[in-house]
């Protein structure tokens, strides 16, 4: 079974008892809905020229298939590609995704950027206002590329799997497991020089609990939903969470912390949402946030894990 | 006690009518605006007696009027009375864009603005005593950059209500001011023929002057009981309620305006993409001042070009951040542009329209990295534009809107202008 938007093409096989071989196109969502909302059980599927048929334990269901010459042609695919462990490559996946952009008129923020070297493979991805950046030690694949986020993001409910091979190609990247194939086309450009955005040193930063961080976001944006800012006042005892909305109210409270910095105090804000994106991937309880002064980017990480971080724009206010 | 004139209910208010001694609600409103402005456009005009309209006189000019013209009325009607009265088709486009230029300028000294058409507005000004003085002080100031900076006569009428500033107006007209001051608001209202009350037309006036009502003060002294039969209920207590100035309706001001736009139109059209992004420049410098005047940005842009027909071709974005800058808006504006003439055959464009919507506060920036040469909403670039805009902006309003001309617009301005001024 193959499904494609030309972009992003699924591949999976399943095994059936074969009547008779063939091939039909038929409309996507309408046959996973309908096949959804049937009866538990076996279906059986059949195919004319001018009708699919899909029935079991009462309902059938008769569809107008699309013509097979106009679908898309497969080109032949080999599940070759370099083995990586299914759950670390999720995750990393997870990780970095929600940094990318969904904005279409940039398509090149749209896409992650899998950079291989000697030292391994190095997943990063930016919308302009963040910047989430993974390395995957060790794990050598052949060739670099821009893999759209989109599709991405689909992959791990779709096909992901304790083992999983990653294949780049010239104009796609192939990824298998037992459970299907993924090919997603390679988005044409060149990624943005994200090495020269990453400050070199960081004169403050604080540590606070992961956990308690997100609890606060969560009471944050109860107030802060659209564009409101969440603002940060760090000092020695930790930080100082508030928001207010005219015409709304506010919110404020304290998060313990540990401080280390040059200066007395920073304030900084930030759009909750994109926090929260970042801080919800981190591994680990704590988070650990890198700061220059409030107009410039932070860095959030987990502290001792060199493996991840998310750079943060902060919103002037 | 009838005479007791109700304070705008602003707190403190009543202090600062106090110290000057002045009522705060102005209403303002452009003088036989549609004549006016064919006036303003075509000198040849000034001075003349105009006639707006194809078959029905939409406006007369105060000289048509003199003759007794009064809009509307048909043409050959008008003509008749004045024949030597010139008719006019009407440039309704321009009418739209140097109305929003005026509510600008009156936007200049209070939020609280109240458009009730295209030429009138009410103003409360008690917010602003304390920064900018005297009412009839800002009315002046006000007056005089509607005549310097649009080219139009404006008059006002500054009294403790709506409906007697209104009435202030009318009879400060042509090209005046005048000020009901606190307490003589009867010596001026009770006077006056019911005909120049707010709501009462001529089938109203005939019904009260059978009844031996001819002026406010007889309205006033008859009380609503012997209206309601004429009348019914609602008008009696209303007039009534009036003649006796009581008129508690606030100014409603401070209308979050949805989007901000302007539009020149062309007269009989430019075919050169080259002539108009100098109109397109243009527009996008007037939206991006007013967006920045009001402390907004937007973040979805709509272009629309009028060809001859009419046909209009709309084409918009959404931008990926909100902007208030002129650069930014011009260049979206020529690629939208570009994207319309697209659904043209090479026709004539005889107007240009651009718009701003899903606006927000411009006090709260999402910084951005920089990651390519392109201006991205919060990154270096846009920041140095927005600090650029600023920097326009200041002088202009220090040394006036001339001074400083973008580029492009400082070599096409006059010939757009010109082929604006044709019919």
């Amino acid at each position: 079974m193959t499904g494609t938007d030309e972009e992003i093409t699924i591949q999976t096989e399943m095994e059936v008892e074969a009547l008779e071989e063939g091939q039909t196109v038929v409309p996507g969502r309408l046959l996973s809905e309908a096949v959804r909302k049937m009866p538990a059980g076996m279906v059986t599927l059949g195919a004319t020229g001018t009708e699919v048929e899909i029935q079991g334990n009462g309902p059938r269901f008769s569809l107008r298939p699309l013509n097979v010459e106009e679908f898309p042609l497969q080109p032949e695919t080999t599940d070759e590609g370099v083995e990586i462990d299914g759950e670390m490559f999720t995750e990393a996946i997870n990780q970095v995704t929600v940094a990318a952009s969904m904005d279409s008129a940039r398509p090149i923020l749209t896409g992650v950027l899998f950079d291989s070297s000697d030292q391994g493979l190095r997943m990063v991805a930016t919308d302009s206002y963040r910047l989430a950046k993974r390395e995957l030690p060790g794990v050598q694949i052949d060739g670099s590329g821009l893999v759209p986020a989109r599709g991405l993001r689909e992959l791990p409910r779709s096909i992901g799997s304790s083992t999983m091979k990653v294949q780049m190609r010239e104009r796609e990247a192939v990824f298998s497991s037992d459970r299907g194939r993924m090919r997603l086309r390679l988005i044409d450009g060149n990624f943005p020089k994200y090495e020269s955005v990453l400050p070199d040193s960081y004169p403050n930063q604080v540590v606070v609990d992961k956990e308690e961080l997100l609890e606060a976001l969560g009471r944050v944006t109860l107030v802060a939903e659209d564009h409101i800012p969440v603002r940060f006042k760090v000092t020695e005892g930790g930080v100082e969470v508030s928001v207010s909305r005219q015409d709304v109210g506010g919110e404020t409270e304290h998060l313990g912390g540990q401080f280390n910095g040059a200066e007395e105090e920073v304030t900084i804000a930030f759009n909750p949402r994109y926090l929260q994106d970042g801080v919800s991937v981190l591994t680990g309880d704590k988070v650990r946030i890198r700061l220059i002064d409030g107009f410039k980017a932070s860095i959030i990480d987990n502290g001792d894990d060199s493996e991840f971080l998310y750079l943060l724009m902060p919103v002037r206010v | 006690m009838a005479n007791q004139s109700p304070l705008p209910a602003v707190l403190g208010s009543d202090t600062l009518v106090h110290v000057f001694d002045e009522p705060t609600i102005l209403h303002a409103d452009l003088d036989a605006f549609y004549a006016s402005v064919e006036q303003m456009l075509d000198p040849r005009l000034r001075g003349r007696p105009i006639l707006v309209g194809g078959g029905i006189v939409v406006a007369a000019s105060y000289e048509a009027r003199r003759f007794g013209v009064r809009a509307p009325m048909p043409v050959r009607d008008a003509l008749a009375l004045c024949p030597d009265a010139i008719v006019v088709d009407g440039h309704f486009d321009q009418y739209l864009e140097l109305s929003s230029r005026v509510m600008e300028i009156l936007e200049s000294v209070t939020p609280v603005v109240e458009q009730i058409s295209v030429d009138e507005a009410f103003l409360d000004v008690a917010g602003s005593v304390h920064l900018l003085g005297r009412p009839s002080e800002m009315a002046r100031v006000l007056r005089r950059r509607v005549r310097e900076e649009v080219g139009l006569p404006l008059s006002i009428g500054i009294a403790s209500t709506k409906f007697l500033a209104k009435i202030a107006s009318a009879r400060a007209k042509p090209d005046g001011l005048l000020v009901v001051p606190p307490g003589r608001e009867f010596e001026f209202l009770h006077p006056l023929p019911v005909e120049a009350m707010w709501g009462v037309g001529r089938v109203t006036s005939r019904k009260l002057r059978r009844l031996g009502i001819e002026t406010v003060a007889d309205l006033a002294a008859l009380g609503p009981d012997v209206l309601v039969p004429v009348l019914g209920p609602h008008a009696a207590h209303h007039l009534t309620s009036l003649a006796r100035n009581r008129d508690p309706r606030p100014v409603h001001g401070g209308r979050r305006a949805g989007s901000v736009g302007s539009q020149t139109a062309l007269g009989r059209g430019l075919t050169s993409v080259e002539e108009m992004r100098v109109v397109v420049l243009g527009i996008a410098d007037r939206v991006g001042r007013r967006l920045r005047a009001k402390g907004r940005m937007g973040s979805k842009l709509t272009l629309r070009a009028r060809f001859p027909g009419p046909r209009s071709v709309s084409r918009s974005c959404s931008l990926p951040g909100p902007t208030a800058s002129t650069a930014t808006l011009y260049e979206i504006g020529m690629s939208l542009l570009t994207r319309a003439l697209e659904a043209s055959d090479g026709e004539p464009v005889t107007l240009i329209g651009m718009s701003v919507s899903g606006l927000r506060t411009d006090q709260v920036l999402q910084l951005a990295l920089d990651v390519d040469d392109a201006v991205g909403p919060g990154n270096t670039k846009d920041q140095k534009r927005r600090l650029l805009d600023s920097s326009v902006d200041a002088i202009r309003e220090r040394f006036g809107r001339d001074l400083l001309k973008l580029g492009r617009s400082a070599r096409g301005d006059d010939s757009f202008r010109r082929l604006s001024e044709k019919s």
